[in-house]
């Protein structure tokens, strides 16, 4: 690696470093990730080049391995435990709750599951219809007037990854 | 120090820093790392100021104008670089190496014992204590931690027994995980 003195000088600047799209980590850690197996399917579909590369050393590194038990094993479980991811189911509600006599606003919930930014698609929706549109709790955007319908369309032409089968309606809320 | 870090739970407030105080913290930065002189501009630069998020445990980031996370400190302590940071500019900080057998628990947080940097598999740069080291892995390119040395390398040496590097900041730590900042 680079002198810890100063930049080396035929290396450019900011360095370049390739991160695993499973795990997050550059590629060269991901066999202390627990689902390196992911880690490994990700990089063979994605960089080709570098799995290669990453077998042949760990071709060599099992040749090792025979010295490596010679050495003395450190106590302790040192086990990097997996995040919870709580993947819930992927869906987005629509619903529609009263507000007065004759009017009504449109609840949508579970955008965050998809990724998406919330803020970013109230500012969509409100320009979309014209109308009120804010972010009111954790994953919950309420759209002023009822615009169910228009939501079933708009919502997978805006972001392709939901599919219209995602989208559930919940009908009519009480308030 | 970002081992239970949430993005959600820790995060207490984000301001917009006035231009004086930006100043400042960058002088500071530039005396910390010298050898960030040429490449400041490019992490930072001078027309788009930066952010500071506060969040629990008087933890500060430092954020830039896209969000992206670049320094964290707690107190009043020196800046530190994130990892992410640390990796595009990785001779800004000494580099510890520590031997294969350290990396997980390194991974898993653990402070950076004296065995592990002395052994064969280790080397070291000098350092005098307090200091802010970049910690890396034998056979790894890239560094792994963030951390402090909790005595001078000289120590390290002679005593080998007890924590070395204090680990502040490591990879898919609570600090790594979180995603830019808006």
């Amino acid at each position: 690696m680079a002198a810890s003195a100063g930049p080396a000088l035929d290396v450019a600047y900011p360095f370049r470093v390739l991160y695993c799209g499973n795990c997050t980590l550059p590629i060269e850690y991901c066999e202390y990730h627990p689902e390196h197996d992911k880690c490994k399917q990700w990089l063979e579909k994605n960089l080709p080049v570098e799995f290669e590369k990453l077998c042949k050393a760990a071709d060599i590194s099992t040749d090792e391995a025979g010295e490596e038990k010679k050495r003395q094993k450190r106590g302790g479980k040192g086990i990097v435990k997996a995040r919870k991811k709580d993947d819930g189911p992927k869906q987005v509600c629509l619903s529609r709750a009263p507000r007065g006599k004759k009017k009504s606003v449109t609840v949508v919930t579970g955008l965050n599951s998809f990724n998406i930014d919330l803020k970013v698609a109230s500012k969509f929706f409100g320009t979309k219809f014209a109308c009120g549109s804010s972010v009111t709790g954790d994953d919950e955007i309420v759209i002023q007037g009822d615009v169910k319908d228009e939501l079933f369309d708009i919502i997978p032409e805006k972001w392709p990854e939901i599919d219209e089968d995602f989208i559930e309606d919940l009908g009519d809320l009480k308030r | 120090m970002f081992k239970k870090f949430d993005e959600k739970d820790s995060i207490s407030g984000v301001q917009q820093l006035k231009s004086s105080v930006q100043k400042s913290i960058r002088n500071k930065l530039l005396e910390l790392y010298p050898s960030l002189d040429d490449y400041l501009d490019g992490i930072l630069p001078k027309k788009d100021g930066f952010r500071l998020v506060k969040c629990h445990d008087h933890i500060e980031l430092i954020v830039n104008s896209g969000g992206e996370l670049l320094f964290f400190r707690q107190r009043e302590a020196a800046w530190m670089p994130t990892l992410r940071l640390l990796h595009k500019y990785p001779f800004m900080l000494p580099a510890e190496q520590v031997d294969k057998g350290a990396i997980r628990f390194v991974l898993s947080g653990a402070n950076i014992m004296c065995p592990g940097l002395t052994s064969p598999g280790a080397k070291m740069t000098e350092a005098p204590k307090g200091t802010v080291v970049a910690v890396m892995a034998e056979g790894k390119q890239h560094a792994l931690a963030v951390g402090i040395t909790s005595m001078s390398t000289e120590d390290i040496a002679k005593v080998n027994k007890g924590v070395g590097v204090e680990n502040c900041h490591y990879l898919n730590d609570g600090l790594w995980q979180m995603k830019p900042v808006k």
